[in-house]
C-alpha cells in the first residue's frame, strides 16, 4: 500500500538551531499514526512541514508516491492535507458556517457566496460528526473549545482531506468531549483517512492508535506497531529513562484557612459558591466543561467579580475586583488558555516572566534587566523550559514550553493561593512528573493550590480534597481516601441527570 | 554573521537610519541650501510641534489604539489661550498654563470615551476631532489673537545657544519618552497591551488605567504643541493643527510602529520624522510642488515598510 505521505530525512534549523534532524514518518490511508515526543521533540515542526507552513531544509516529502513540495499551507490543503492546530486558529466573529468554509465558500452562478448551500453542507458536515447540537449560525468565539475543535475538524473534512493531522486535540478537552473525538477519528479511518494524531495522553494512543513514531531532541527515535510497545517502553523511548511514579504527590502539613468562599455568585455559572482553601493543602475541582470551574477562579481572581456572597483572606473579608487587587492579595491564577491570556507571545521568555512582578523588578521605574534576566533563567532551568535563553520570543516556543513559561510568570509573583486552570495541559509525560513534584514542594512549604483540571487522574493522584462542581454549583466534596474514579464521575452523572430531569 | 548583529541590521530603524543618511546626501546635492546649518536648524524648528505630538502618539499607536483628535485639540487650546490671555485677562503665563490643562483634560475625555464605553480608539476620537474643532471655532468666531508680548516669542521663535528653543524642549520630551517607553515598567506595559491586553490584564497590570494615561498624555503635549505653534506663527486662529494627526501618524508608522500595536520605538519615530522632514523641505527646495512631496512622502511610506516586513519574514524563519 503507497503511504499517503512520506517523509523521509527530513531535517529543519531555525536560526541555526537543529529542530528536525534526519526524521522518516509516513503515514497510510485508514490509520492513526501517532507522533510522541517531549516538549519541544519537534512534533508541531514536522507537522508544519508536512502542511506546508514551514519548508525543510533537507529531504523529502512524497504524497501519493509523488514527491512534492510545498511552497504555502494552500498547496498542501489541494493536496489533501488537513491540520487541526495545537492552538485553534478560528476566528471568533465569524459565524461557524463561515469558519468552516472560510477559503472555499460555495459560490452562486453569478459569483457570490452561496449562502444558503453553504449552511446546508455545513450543517451536513457537523451532522456527520455527531455534533447535532450545534448551530451554523452561531458566532466561533462564543463556542467551548471542543466545540471550536468540531468545526477545524469539519473544516478539514470541508476540504476532502486525505490526511488530516491534528496536534493534541484533547489537551484541552474534558473526559467526555475525548470519548466523542475518539469516536469521530475512528470513523474518519473506517473511511480511509489517514490520521496523525500528536498527544502526550497515553491512554488515548493506546486506545486509538495503529502506529506509533517517537521523536526526541529532534531525532526519529522509531516507528513501531502499537502493539509491540507499552506504556512503559514508550516513555523510555521518548525520555530516554523510564519515570516511575506519574502523581508523586507528598503528604504537607496542612495549616490555617487561607481562602473563604461564603455564597458567592457571579451571573448564572458560580451560583453560591462556598468553599475553603488551607495553606499546604491541593484542592481539586472536578467538572464537566463549562460546569463553572473556570469562571468560579475567574471571580476569586477579580476578572468578574462577585455579585453576591464573600470572599474572605485569612478570615477577614476581601473586595477583589481586579486582577491586580487578587495578584497583591497573593492570589495568582494560572489560565486556561494560555495563548489568549496567558503569554503576550511576540514578546520575550524573560519579559512574560516579570509581567507579573514588574513593579519589585524595577529600580525606581526603570526595569531592570539583569535581574530580569537572571529571574528568567532561574525558571528557565527549575522547569525545564526548552528555550535558546531568555530573549527567545514566546511564540517561538513549543506549546508545552509555553505553558511552563505561564506557570513560571505566576511562580515569580510568589502567590500565597495559586490557582491552576489545567496546570498541565499540554505537557509531557516527564515534564508533568516534574510540575506535580513541583505542586507537591510548593504545598509543603506552605502554599495552598486550587487545581482545576479535566484530567480525572491528575484529579484524583494530587488532591487532598476534591469538589465536583455542576452547572455552576458545587455539588459534592469528597475527601483523597473516597476519592475514586467512581466517585467522583458519579457525582457528575448523577447531578447531571437530576438537572435533566429538572 | 552572529544572530544579534543580523537581527540590529535589520531593524526597521536600522533601515530607516540608512534611509535617511541617503536621503540627505542626495538633497545636499541637489540643493547647496539644503545642507547648511540654518536650514537644517530651522527645519528642526517647524518640526518640534509635529515631533512633540509624535512622541505621545508613538504610545498610542503602541497600545494599539490611534488618537485622531490631536490636531484639534491643539487648535482649541490654542484659541483658548488667546481667549483666557486676551478675553479673561489672565497673566499669560497662566493662560498658557491653563490652555495645556485643557489639553490634557481633552486627552483624559478620550481615554474614559475609549475605556469606560468600550469605544474603539479610531471612532472615538473621529468624533472627538469634529468636537474639538467645532469647540475652537464656536469659541473663535473667526477673530484671531494678536499682540502677544514680546517675551512670549522666546518660546517659538528664539534660540538657545544657538538652537531653537522648541528643539530644546523637544529633545528633552523625546529622551523621556524614549525612557518611559524603552526601559521603564510603564513602557513594558504599554507594549504589553498593545500585544495582548488580556494576557496584559490578567497578568495584574491595569489596563484602563494606563490608556487614560497615554491618552492625557497625548492632550497634554497636543496642548504644549499649541502654545509653541502660537509663540512660532505670533497669532491664533481656529484653523491651527488642523490634518496634523496625519503627519503625526505618518511620522509614527513611517518609524516602524505596527499600526496593530505591540511594536514600536521612540528612536524609530525621530528617524521617521527626520525622513518626512528632509523630503518635504529638500524636495521643496528642488522646486517640487506640495502635491508632489505628498506623493513622495506616500510612496517613501508604502516602500519602508515593505522592506522592513520582507526582511522580518526571513529573520522569523
Ligand atoms: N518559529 C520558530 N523559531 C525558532 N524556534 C522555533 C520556532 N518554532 C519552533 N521552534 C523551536 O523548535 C523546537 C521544536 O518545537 P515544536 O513546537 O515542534 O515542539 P513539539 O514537539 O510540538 O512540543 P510540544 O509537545 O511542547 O508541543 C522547540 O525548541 C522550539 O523552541
Ligand atoms: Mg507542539
Amino acid at each position: 500500500m503507497t503511504p499517503l505521505v512520506e517523509l523521509t530525512g527530513i531535517s529543519k534549523s531555525f536560526v541555526g538551531v537543529k529542530v528536525l534532524d534526519h526524521v522518516d514518518f509516513d503515514v497510510r490511508p485508514g490509520e492513526v499514526h501517532a507522533l510522541l515526543g517531549e516538549n519541544g521533540a519537534g512534533k508541531s515542526t514536522l507537522i508544519k512541514i508536512i502542511a506546508g507552513v514551514h519548508a525543510a531544509d533537507e529531504g523529502e516529502i512524497r504524497i501519493g508516491g509523488e514527491a512534492m513540495k510545498f511552497a504555502n499551507p494552500g498547496q498542501a490543503v489541494k493536496a489533501g492535507i488537513a491540520i487541526v492546530y495545537q492552538e485553534l486558529l478560528l476566528f471568533p466573529e465569524l459565524s461557524v458556517a463561515e469558519n468552516i468554509f472560510l477559503n472555499h465558500a460555495p459560490r452562486t452562478g453569478w459569483g457570490g457566496l452561496d449562502w444558503a448551500e453553504m449552511r446546508r453542507k455545513a450543517r451536513a458536515l457537523l451532522d456527520d460528526l455527531e455534533s447535532h447540537h450545534l448551530d451554523v449560525d452561531t458566532k466561533v468565539g462564543s463556542l467551548s473549545v471542543a466545540n471550536r475543535q468540531r468545526i477545524e475538524i469539519a473544516k478539514a473534512l470541508s476540504q476532502n482531506a486525505r490526511v488530516v493531522i491534528m496536534d493534541e486535540p484533547t489537551a484541552s478537552l474534558a473526559e467526555g468531549d475525548v470519548q466523542q473525538l475518539m469516536t469521530i477519528i475512528r470513523r474518519l479511518r473506517e473511511r480511509g483517512v489517514g490520521i496523525v494524531y500528536v498527544s502526550h495522553k497515553l491512554p488515548e494512543i493506546f486506545a486509538l492508535a495503529d502506529r506509533v513514531t517517537v521523536l526526541r531532541d529532534g531525532h526519529y527515535v522509531g516507528t513501531k506497531d502499537i502493539k509491540e510497545v507499552t506504556e512503559r517502553s514508550l516513555v523510555a523511548m521518548m525520555v530516554g529513562r523510564s519515570i516511575d511514579q506519574l502523581f508523586p504527590k507528598e503528604d504537607a502539613p496542612i495549616g490555617k484557612v487561607l481562602l473563604e468562599l461564603r455564597g458567592v455568585s457571579h451571573g448564572k455559572q458560580v451560583r453560591d459558591v462556598s468553599l475553603t482553601l488551607r495553606a499546604g493543602e491541593i484542592l481539586g475541582i472536578a467538572g464537566l466543561v463549562g460546569s463553572g470551574r473556570t469562571e468560579t477562579a475567574l471571580t476569586i481572581f477579580g476578572i468578574t467579580p462577585a455579585t453576591a456572597g464573600t470572599i474572605l483572606i485569612d478570615g477577614k473579608p476581601v473586595q477583589i475586583s481586579s486582577p491586580q487587587q487578587a495578584r497583591d492579595l497573593g492570589i495568582a491564577y494560572v489560565p486556561e488558555d494560555r495563548g489568549l491570556q496567558g503569554l503576550v507571545r511576540p514578546q520575550t521568555i524573560a519579559e512574560n516572566i516579570s509581567l507579573t512582578v514588574l513593579k519589585k523588578l524595577a529600580r525606581g521605574f526603570i526595569v531592570d534587566r539583569g535581574k530580569e534576566d537572571s529571574l528568567a533563567r532561574d525558571f528557565i532551568k527549575r522547569l525545564g523550559i526548552r528555550a535558546r535563553g531568555p530573549g527567545q520570543a514566546a511564540r517561538q516556543l513549543s506549546g508545552g514550553n509555553q505553558q511552563k513559561v505561564v506557570l513560571a510568570k505566576w511562580l515569580a509573583a510568589e502567590p500565597r493561593i495559586l490557582i491552576m486552570d489545567e496546570p498541565t495541559r499540554g505537557i509531557d509525560v516527564g515534564a508533568k512528573s516534574e510540575i506535580h513534584a513541583l505542586m507537591s514542594k510548593l504545598a509543603q512549604n506552605g502554599l495552598a493550590i486550587l487545581m482545576i483540571s479535566s484530567e480525572l487522574p491528575e484529579v484524583l493522584g494530587m488532591s487532598d480534597r476534591v469538589l465536583v462542581m455542576n452547572g455552576g454549583r458545587i455539588v459534592a466534596e469528597i475527601a483523597r481516601k473516597d476519592a475514586t474514579p467512581e466517585t467522583v464521575g458519579a457525582a457528575m452523572t448523577l447531578v447531571q441527570e437530576r438537572e435533566a430531569a429538572a | 554573521m552572529s544572530a544579534a548583529w543580523k537581527n540590529l541590521l535589520l531593524r526597521h530603524e536600522t533601515i530607516l537610519g540608512v534611509l535617511l543618511v541617503i536621503t540627505l546626501i542626495v538633497l545636499a546635492f541637489q540643493s547647496d541650501r539644503f545642507f547648511t546649518a540654518d536650514n537644517l536648524l530651522n527645519q528642526g524648528r517647524l518640526m518640534a510641534e509635529v515631533g512633540l505630538v509624535a512622541l505621545a502618539m508613538t504610545f498610542v499607536i503602541v497600545t494599539g489604539g490611534i488618537d485622531l483628535s490631536v490636531g484639534s485639540i491643539l487648535g482649541l487650546v490654542a484659541i483658548l489661550l488667546g481667549v483666557f490671555w486676551q478675553k479673561l485677562g489672565l497673566p499669560l503665563p497662566l493662560a498658557m498654563m491653563l490652555g495645556i490643562v485643557v489639553g490634557g483634560v481633552a486627552g483624559l475625555v478620550n481615554g474614559l470615551i475609549i475605556t469606560r464605553f468600550g469605544v474603539p480608539p479610531l471612532i472615538a476620537t473621529l468624533a472627538t476631532l469634529a468636537l474639538y474643532r467645532g469647540l475652537a471655532e464656536g469659541i473663535s468666531q473667526a477673530r484671531s489673537v494678536r499682540g502677544y508680548p514680546d517675551w512670549f516669542f522666546m518660546l517659538g521663535q528664539g534660540e538657545f545657544l544657538g538652537v531653537p528653543v522648541q528643539l530644546w524642549i523637544f529633545g528633552l520630551c523625546a529622551v523621556i519618552a524614549a525612557v518611559i517607553l524603552g526601559l521603564s515598567t510603564f513602557g513594558r506595559a504599554t507594549y504589553a497591551i498593545g500585544s495582548n491586553a488580556v494576557a496584559a490584564r490578567f497578568s495584574g497590570l491595569s489596563v484602563d488605567r494606563s490608556l487614560l494615561l497615554i491618552y492625557t498624555a497625548s492632550g497634554l503635549i497636543a496642548g504644549l504643541a499649541a502654545v509653541i505653534f502660537v509663540s512660532r506663527v505670533s497669532t491664533t486662529r481656529s484653523d491651527m493643527g488642523t490634518g496634523l494627526e496625519l503627519d503625526v501618524i505618518t511620522a509614527v508608522v513611517l518609524g516602524g510602529t505596527s499600526i496593530f500595536g505591540g511594536r514600536g520605538t521612540i528612536i524609530g519615530t525621530l528617524l521617521g520624522l527626520g525622513l518626512m522632514q528632509a523630503l518635504k523641505n529638500g524636495l521643496a527646495l528642488a522646486g517640487v510642488k506640495g502635491d508632489g512631496t505628498i506623493v513622495v512622502i506616500g510612496a517613501v511610506l508604502i516602500g519602508t515598510i515593505l522592506i522592513s516586513n520582507i526582511f522580518r519574514k526571513d529573520a522569523d524563519g
